[in-house]
C-alpha cells in the first residue's frame, strides 16, 4: 500500500511524493509572460518539498485570453525554462498546464470572439460565442501541439492538458455545451482524443502527459455525469499518464473549489470511482479541498487515489511536505476563499490570509523558510519596484536564513518567565503573528492578552455558520507560539506605563470596538452587535433583522446561525444582491442559495433608519419609501472602530498592528503583525545592550 | 477663426499659461498604465488629442503617496520613474502647440488595500461605500506626510514638462474627504467648521505652488455637490472655491459633481442624464470668484460647449468622452466641419464601463480610441469592389474603412432604412441619443462615397451579380425562440417586436432578461409608461447586470420603483400555460407561476449567417464576416469587427 510521502511513477518521471500542487491563477503574470514573480512563488513551494509543481494554465491559441494576467503559452517559454529549473533545483517535477477556455473566456482583452463548440453563452457575462469552424478547431489542436512542444523544450518535465473547469476540451465531451451535429457532436470525444494525441506528439516520448478532467458536471439534464465521467476517463486515460479528478462546469463554477461551506474532500468518492474506472492505465489524483495531511495520507492508503492536489494547502504552508515528514504541524488553509481566488477583473495578485507574503515571494522578507528566488536576470530591471509595497525597514529585507524550528530547537522555555524585550498587548492574530515571528528572531516576547483565551475577533467569527475553520488559524498560532516560549499573560489588562517602559519595543494590537451607528435607536429598541450576538448575547423572543451594510461573509453567518437556531431572520442590505462583496472567494451564489433554502427574509436594497422597540424602520435606497419590519432585535453587522484607548493613554506613538490601526481582516492583522516582528532590530544586538 | 463658435475659440489666460481655446480635454482614467507608470499607449492617446485641437490637457490623476493605490492601474506619481514617461507625454502634446496639467491626487478613504498592502488613510475611520474597508484617520505626521507627497508630484511633473498642475479634490480624493462633513468626523483643527475641513486643500495649494514656482499653473477641482446624505453642497463649494481665490495661488477651477464611489453615475452622466445637468456648479463659483472656472457634464458637440461660454456658466468646458469618441473634435469644431464630428452617444460602454472592470479605455464607436499607437492600415494597393451585406454597425464600419483606403464600396441593406439594431435599440425614449451612432455612420458613409442600397435583398446570386472582389457579410442576427416557447405560442414576442410595433403588449406583461444588458429594461421602461403592469424576470441575481458597468443601475432602479415594475430574480422559464409562465425559483428548487397576457423575450438571438455559408459553399469569391452573424454581442464588437475587415481588404 502506497503512502503520501512515497515516490509515484508518473509516465516516464518518477515524482518524489505524492503531493501535488495544482494549476491555479496567480496573476503573477507580466504581460502574458510567467514571470519571475511565478519562479519565487513556485520554487517556494519545491523547496517546501511539493512532488509536482503544475504552473499556472497557459492559454494555447491567442483567440483565449480569459483573464489579463492569464499567460499565453506563446510567451511562455522563457518563463517555464525558470520555473522549471527553479523548482528542479529543489526536486519537483514541473507540468506546464495548458488549455483554452472556448466559450468561458472573455472578448474584453483579445477583442476577439470567443470560440466554442456551439452558441452558449457564458453564464455570467452572458456573453454569446461563435460556433468554431473546422479550420478553426484545427488550429486550437495545433496550438496545443506547438504549447506541448514549447513547454517540453523549456525543460518542463511534462504538461497537464485542462479539460476541467473552464475549458474548450470539456466543452466539447459535455452535451450541456456540445450541440454540434457534426463529427465534433457525434463523437463528442474526438476533440480530446485529437488534443491528447498532438500534445504527447508536441511534448515527446519523455515528457509526462497530464489531464485534468471534469468527471461530474452536477448538471445531469445535459451534463456530464458521475458515470459518463468514469466512462470517459477510462476511455481518454490511456492516453495520458495522469488523469486528475475535479467537478463543476458553466452552472457550478463554485463548485470545483469551494470555500470552508463544503466539507473538505468533497471529491474523494468521485476520484474513487474513476481510478476504478482508469483501472491502472494513469495515475489518478484527487482535488477538492484536500487541505490537511491526514486527509491526503488516508486517501492514498485506502486506494481513493494515487496523489492528491493540495494547492491551497501550499499556499497556506509551502512547506508542508516537509513538515509533514518530520511530524510537524502544518500552518492550515481554512477554506476562506479571501485572498487565493485570483480570478478577479482587479487582478489581485494571489496570496494567502494565514501567510500574506504567499504571492509576494519576490518581495517579502521569508520567515523561517529558505531564501527568496532569484528572479529572472532579464525582467528585474522591468519590475515595479513599488515603493509602497513594503515598509519595512531595509535590514529586514534581507533574505533570514531561519530554520524551521523544530521542538528540540525550539527557544527556551526560561524566556517565558524571565523579564521579555518585547510587549504585544492583545492576542488576537494581528499579536499571535508578531509574537511569533518575534520569537523566531530570538527575542524573548511577552504576549498579554486581557480575555481569557487568544484568537481575539477571530474566535469570535468562526462562531458562524460555516466559519469553524477560522479557529484552526488561531489554534496553530497558539500552539506555534507556545512552543516557541512566548510567555503569556492572559485574563490581564497591561497598564499604559508598563506598555510605555517597552518604547518601540511594544506592539499594540488592542483590536476593534463597535462602530458608528448611522440610524437613530429609540429608548427600549434592542441593537446588538454581530459580534455580540457570535459570541452569544441574549436576543429577546421574536423576529430578528440582521443589517448587512458589508456584504461580506459575517452578516451571512449570523443570519444563518440565527435561523439555523430556529429564529425568524431578515437579512436586510443596501445592496441588490446579499452578500454583494463575496463574488471573489465564489461564495456568493452558494451563501444566496443557503440563505433562501433557510428561509431567511432578504430585504434588498433598503436603508436601516431607525430602530425602535419592537421594528426596524427601512428606507427603500431608490423610491424613498418606508418600510417597518418588525423586529425583537436588530443585530448590526456593519464597521467597526479601532480600539484606541491604550495606545492614547500610552502616548499616541506606539506602533499598532491589525484592527487597531483600522479594523480589517485577518489578512491585514497577520501581515502587520509579521511586519513589525521584522522590523525588531536584531535581537542578538538587544541582548547585547542591555 | 471660425465664426461658428466664436467663444469656444478664444484664447484664455489661466495664470502664466495661454491656453488656445476652451475645449479641455479634463483628467480621466485610462487604464493605460503599465507598471504603474506612463506608456506608450498614454503618449499616442493624448498626442491625438493634441493634433486634434483640445486647447487644454489635463492628465488623468498621478497618486501622492504609496498609501493611495485603490486601482490597479494608477499611475505613480510618488516614484520618480515616472519622469521619462511624463517627458515623453509632453513632448508629444507641444509639439502640437498644446498646454498640458497632470492631475495629482490621493483618493484618501475612496480606497482599498488590495494592492498597497497598506492601511488605507482618510480624514476619519468612515467606510467608503463602494470599498467597504475601514480607513484609518491620519494623524498630524501623517498629513504633514501627504502634503509633502503633493509638492514631491508636482515637482516630478515640472521635471517632466508639464505646465501645469490640477489637484483632484473634487469627486475621489482625500481632499474631497476632508471637505465633507459626510465623512470628515475629525474634532481637531481639520474637522468641523468649513475653514477647518479647507485646512489640509490650502496646505496643499500652498506647497505646490512652491514645489512648481511661478511659471506654471494650478487648478484646483472641486466637488459642486456630493450628492450624498450629509454631503458638500453647492453653497459650501462656493465657499472654498473663495477661500482657495483668496489665498492668492490658485489660477483656476475646475468642476465637478458626485462621488466616484457613491455617485457616479451623475459624474460620467449616461445619455439618460440631460446634457448640462452639472452647468449649475461653474455657474455658482463664477458669479463668486474671478478666477476661470471649468465647467463640464456631458457636452457632446460644439454649439452646446459654445453656449455654455455665451451664457457665462463657465469660462472653459470640459469635453472628455466628445473627445475620446472623435479626437478631432476641436478641430472639425474650429474648421466649421461640426457635421463631421463622430458625436459620442454617452452609452458608457466602452469608456466608462471599461474602467470600472480594470481595462483599458476604448470607445464603442471609434475603433482607434486606445490603439492611436498602432498604425493605422495603409491606402489599398488596389481599388477593389466590395459589397456589403448589411447595413448596421457592422456592415456600415466596414464599408467606411474599405472605401476610405481607396476600395469601391456598395452597401446592402434589407430593410428600408440602414442601422440594424442600434436603430432599434434606440427607439425607446430614454436611449435615443444611441441613434447617433447610426447617424455618425451614415455620415461617414456618405463622406467616403460608399453607395447605400437599402431595401435590397441579397442571395449569393444578388451579391455576386454585382461582380465583387471581395464580399463582407455582416448580416446580423435575428430573435430567437427559446425551447419552452415555442414560435406558435401567442402573445410571446421579442424585444425587437416591441420596440419596431409590431407588437403591442398590453396588461400584465413579463419580460425575460436573459441578456442582462438594457433589452429587457428599456422594453419594461416602455411597456410600464404604456400602463402596462410589468414584471421582469431573470435567472440571474440581478435585472440588467451589466447597467451597473454604464452607470444605467441606478436610472433603471429608480425607474422601475416610480413606476411599480416588479423584479424577480433567480427564476428560470420552464413553459407557458394558458394564464401565464412557469418558473423554477432555482435556489430552493420551487415552481413559481407568474400569471401574465404577454411575455417579451430578451434572450440572445440567432446569428444570420447562411449567406455567409452559402458565399464560402459557392467559392471564387473572397468572403468575410462580421459583427452579429459570427456570433451576436454588442454594438462595440461589430465596429471594431467591421473595421478589422474594411483594414485587411
Amino acid at each position: 500500500m502506497a503512502a503520501l510521502l512515497d515516490p509515484l511513477p508518473l509516465g516516464p518521471a518518477v515524482a518524489r511524493n505524492r503531493v501535488v500542487f495544482g494549476p491555479h491563477e496567480t496573476n503573477l503574470a507580466r504581460r502574458r509572460a510567467v514571470s519571475d514573480r511565478h519562479v519565487a512563488y513556485y520554487r517556494r513551494r519545491a523547496a517546501g518539498g511539493a512532488g509536482v509543481i503544475v504552473v499556472e494554465e497557459a492559454a494555447v491559441h491567442p483567440t483565449d485570453w480569459p483573464y489579463e494576467r492569464s499567460p499565453l503559452a506563446a510567451d511562455a517559454g522563457p518563463g517555464w525554462a525558470a520555473v522549471a529549473g527553479a523548482c528542479h533545483d529543489e526536486g519537483a517535477l514541473v507540468l506546464a498546464a495548458l488549455g483554452h477556455s472556448g466559450g468561458q473566456g472573455s472578448s474584453a482583452y483579445s477583442q476577439l470572439p470567443l470560440w466554442a463548440p456551439s452558441r452558449v453563452p457564458e453564464v455570467n457575462s452572458r456573453e454569446v460565442p461563435k460556433w468554431m469552424e473546422d479550420h478553426e478547431i484545427e488550429a486550437v489542436v495545433t496550438g496545443f501541439e506547438l504549447a506541448a512542444r514549447d513547454a517540453a523544450a523549456a525543460g518542463c518535465d511534462g504538461v497537464e492538458v485542462n479539460a476541467g473547469q473552464h475549458s474548450l476540451v470539456r466543452q466539447f465531451l459535455s452535451g450541456l455545451t456540445n450541440h454540434r451535429a457534426d463529427a465534433w457532436g457525434s463523437d463528442r470525444l474526438r476533440f480530446a482524443r485529437q488534443v491528447l494525441e498532438a500534445v504527447r506528439r508536441g511534448a515527446g516520448k519523455r515528457a509526462v502527459v497530464g489531464l485534468r478532467l471534469c468527471c461530474d458536471e452536477l448538471a445531469p439534464w445535459a451534463g456530464i455525469t458521475r458515470a459518463a465521467g468514469a466512462a470517459i476517463a477510462a476511455q481518454l486515460a490511456p492516453l495520458v499518464d495522469v488523469v486528475t479528478v475535479v467537478q463543476g462546469s458553466i452552472y457550478t463554477i463554485g463548485a470545483t473549489r469551494p470555500d470552508g461551506h463544503v466539507e473538505p474532500g468533497f471529491n474523494l468518492a468521485l476520484t474513487r470511482i474513476v481510478r476504478d474506472a482508469v483501472a491502472g492505465a494513469a495515475a489518478v489524483v484527487a482535488q477538492g479541498s484536500v487541505v490537511e495531511v491526514a486527509m491526503a495520507e488516508a486517501a492514498v492508503a485506502d486506494g481513493t487515489c494515487d496523489a492528491a492536489e493540495m494547492t491551497r494547502a501550499q499556499i497556506a504552508d509551502p512547506d508542508l511536505v516537509k513538515k509533514a515528514r518530520r511530524g510537524r504541524t502544518v500552518r492550515p488553509c481554512i477554506l476562506c476563499n479571501q485572498t487565493c481566488m485570483a480570478r478577479d477583473v482587479r487582478n489581485p495578485i494571489v496570496t494567502c490570509v494565514v501567510d500574506p507574503s504567499a504571492g509576494h515571494e519576490h518581495e517579502d522578507p521569508v520567515v523561517g523558510g529558505p531564501r527568496p528566488a532569484p528572479v529572472l536576470g532579464q525582467e528585474r530591471g522591468q519590475a515595479p519596484d513599488a515603493p509602497g509595497r513594503v515598509v519595512l525597514a531595509a535590514a529586514a529585507r534581507e533574505p533570514l536564513e531561519l530554520p524551521l524550528a523544530t521542538p528540540s530547537t525550539a527557544m527556551a522555555p526560561a524566556a517565558a518567565s524571565g523579564p521579555g524585550d518585547v510587549l504585544v498587548v492583545g492576542g488576537g492574530v494581528a499579536g499571535l503573528e508578531a509574537a511569533r515571528v518575534a520569537a523566531l528572531l530570538g527575542h524573548r516576547v511577552v504576549l498579554a492578552e486581557r480575555a481569557g483565551r487568544l484568537g481575539g475577533m477571530v474566535r469570535t467569527a468562526a462562531r458562524g455558520a460555516g466559519r469553524h475553520r477560522l479557529d484552526r488559524a488561531a489554534d496553530w498560532l497558539e500552539a506555534e507560539v507556545r512552543r516557541l516560549g512566548v510567555g503569556v499573560r492572559l485574563g490581564e489588562e497591561v497598564a499604559a506605563d508598563e506598555v510605555s517602559a517597552f518604547g518601540g519595543r511594544a506592539l499594540l494590537c488592542t483590536g476593534s470596538r463597535p462602530g458608528r451607528r448611522t440610524y437613530r435607536v429609540d429608548a427600549g429598541a434592542v441593537v446588538r452587535t454581530a459580534a455580540e450576538a457570535l459570541d452569544g448575547a441574549e436576543l429577546p423572543a421574536g423576529p430578528l433583522v440582521v443589517w448587512d451594510p458589508i456584504g461580506g461573509p459575517i452578516a451571512i453567518s449570523v443570519a444563518e446561525r440565527l435561523s439555523a437556531e430556529g429564529r425568524d431572520v431578515s437579512l436586510v442590505t443596501p445592496d441588490l444582491i446579499a452578500g454583494n462583496e463575496l463574488g471573489r472567494s465564489g461564495d456568493l451564489a452558494p451563501a444566496n442559495v443557503r440563505l433562501q433554502q433557510a428561509g431567511v427574509a432578504i430585504e434588498r436594497r433598503m436603508l436601516l433608519r431607525a430602530v425602535t422597540p419592537g421594528a426596524a424602520h427601512l428606507e427603500h435606497r431608490f423610491s424613498g419609501e418606508p418600510r417597518a419590519l418588525s423586529a425583537a432585535a436588530v443585530v448590526d453587522a456593519g464597521h467597526r472602530l479601532p480600539d484606541e484607548r491604550l495606545w492614547r493613554e500610552t502616548g499616541e506613538a506606539l506602533p499598532r498592528a491589525g484592527d487597531a490601526v483600522a479594523p480589517r481582516t485577518i489578512y491585514e492583522a497577520i501581515l502587520e503583525g509579521r511586519r513589525w516582528a521584522l522590523s525588531l532590530p536584531a535581537a542578538s544586538r538587544l541582548e547585547a545592550s542591555a | 477663426m471660425s465664426s461658428r463658435y466664436r467663444h469656444l475659440f478664444t484664447p484664455l489666460r489661466l495664470g502664466p499659461v495661454v491656453v488656445p481655446n476652451r475645449i479641455v480635454f479634463s483628467a480621466h482614467l485610462t487604464n493605460y498604465a503599465e507598471d504603474n507608470r506612463p506608456s506608450a499607449q498614454h503618449v499616442a492617446y493624448y498626442d491625438a488629442r493634441a493634433k486634434g485641437g483640445a486647447g487644454l490637457i489635463v492628465t488623468e490623476e498621478h497618486s501622492t503617496h504609496p498609501t493611495d493605490w485603490p486601482y490597479e492601474k494608477l499611475i505613480h506619481g510618488f516614484s520618480p520613474d515616472v519622469i521619462p514617461g511624463y517627458r515623453r507625454i509632453t513632448d508629444a502634446v507641444h509639439r502640437h502647440g498644446t498646454p498640458i496639467f497632470a492631475q495629482i491626487n490621493h483618493n484618501g478613504g475612496q480606497a482599498s488595500s488590495m494592492y498597497s498592502r497598506l492601511p488605507v488613510w482618510a480624514a476619519s475611520a468612515v467606510a467608503d461605500p463602494l470599498f467597504r474597508e475601514v480607513p484609518k484617520e491620519v494623524d498630524r505626521r501623517e498629513i504633514a506626510e501627504i502634503v509633502a507627497g503633493y509638492a514631491t508630484v508636482a515637482e516630478h511633473c515640472r521635471a517632466g514638462g508639464f505646465d501645469g498642475v490640477e489637484l483632484q479634490c473634487s469627486h475621489s480624493s482625500i481632499v474631497r474627504g476632508f471637505l465633507s462633513p459626510a465623512v470628515n468626523v475629525r474634532t481637531d483643527q481639520y474637522g468641523g467648521s468649513l475653514e477647518n475641513r479647507a485646512r489640509l486643500l490650502l496646505e496643499l495649494t500652498a506647497a505646490v505652488r512652491q514645489a512648481i514656482g511661478p511659471d506654471l499653473a494650478l487648478g484646483v477641482r472641486l466637488c459642486g455637490d456630493e450628492l450624498v446624505e450629509g454631503g458638500t453642497t453647492i453653497d459650501d463649494a462656493v465657499e472654498v472655491a473663495r477661500l482657495v481665490e483668496a489665498q492668492g495661488v490658485t489660477d483656476y477651477v475646475n468642476t465637478s459633481i458626485g462621488v466616484a464611489t457613491a455617485s457616479l453615475f451623475m459624474i460620467e452622466a449616461s445619455m439618460q442624464v440631460p446634457p448640462g445637468y452639472a452647468l449649475f456648479v461653474p455657474s455658482a463659483l463664477r458669479k463668486a470668484i474671478d478666477l476661470p472656472v471649468v465647467g463640464v457634464g456631458r457636452f457632446k458637440d460644439p454649439l452646446q460647449a459654445d453656449r455654455a461660454l455665451i451664457d457665462g456658466h463657465c469660462d472653459l468646458v470640459g469635453v472628455v468622452r466628445g473627445q475620446i469618441a472623435d479626437a478631432d473634435f476641436a478641430a472639425k469644431a474650429r474648421a466649421g466641419l461640426a457635421e463631421d464630428v463622430r458625436l459620442c452617444l454617452s452609452c458608457n460602454q466602452e469608456c466608462v464601463g471599461r474602467m470600472g472592470l480594470n481595462r483599458w479605455l476604448g470607445c464603442i464607436e471609434n475603433p482607434r480610441t486606445g490603439r492611436e499607437e498602432q498604425p493605422a492600415a495603409a491606402p489599398a494597393a488596389a481599388a477593389r469592389k466590395v459589397v456589403v451585406v448589411g447595413g448596421g454597425p457592422a456592415g456600415m464600419q466596414a464599408a467606411v474603412t474599405a472605401a476610405r483606403r481607396g476600395h469601391r464600396v456598395v452597401v446592402l441593406e434589407k430593410e428600408d432604412q440602414t442601422g440594424g439594431q442600434a436603430r432599434v435599440a434606440a427607439l425607446v425614449p430614454s436611449r435615443v441619443e444611441f441613434g447617433d451612432i447610426v447617424r455618425n455612420l451614415r455620415h461617414q458613409c456618405h463622406g467616403a462615397g460608399v453607395e447605400v442600397r437599402t431595401g435590397t435583398t441579397a442571395d449569393v446570386e444578388g451579391v455576386l451579380a454585382h461582380q465583387p472582389d471581395a464580399v463582407v457579410v455582416a448580416t446580423g442576427a435575428e430573435p430567437a425562440r427559446p425551447p419552452w416557447a415555442p414560435p406558435e405560442a401567442g402573445n410571446v414576442v421579442d424585444v425587437r417586436d416591441v420596440l419596431e410595433g409590431r407588437a403591442v403588449p398590453t396588461g400584465r406583461v413579463v419580460v425575460v432578461d436573459e441578456v442582462g444588458f438594457h433589452h429587457a429594461t428599456s422594453v419594461a421602461e416602455l411597456l410600464a409608461d404604456r400602463g402596462c403592469q410589468v414584471t421582469v424576470v431573470t435567472p440571474g441575481m440581478v435585472v440588467g447586470q451589466d447597467l451597473g458597468t454604464t452607470l444605467d443601475l441606478e436610472h433603471w432602479e429608480a425607474k422601475a420603483a416610480t413606476r411599480g415594475i416588479e423584479q424577480r430574480t433567480d427564476l428560470v422559464p420552464l413553459g407557458l400555460s394558458a394564464g401565464g409562465l412557469h418558473l423554477l425559483h432555482h435556489p430552493t428548487g420551487t415552481n413559481v407561476e407568474e400569471p401574465c397576457d404577454w411575455v417579451v423575450l430578451a434572450v440572445p438571438p440567432q446569428p444570420l449567417d447562411g449567406l455567409y455559408l452559402d458565399l464560402v459553399a459557392h467559392g471564387g469569391v473572397e468572403v468575410h464576416r462580421a459583427g452579429d452573424c459570427v456570433a451576436p454581442r454588442r454594438a462595440h464588437a461589430a465596429v471594431i469587427e467591421g473595421h478589422r475587415v474594411g483594414e485587411i481588404l
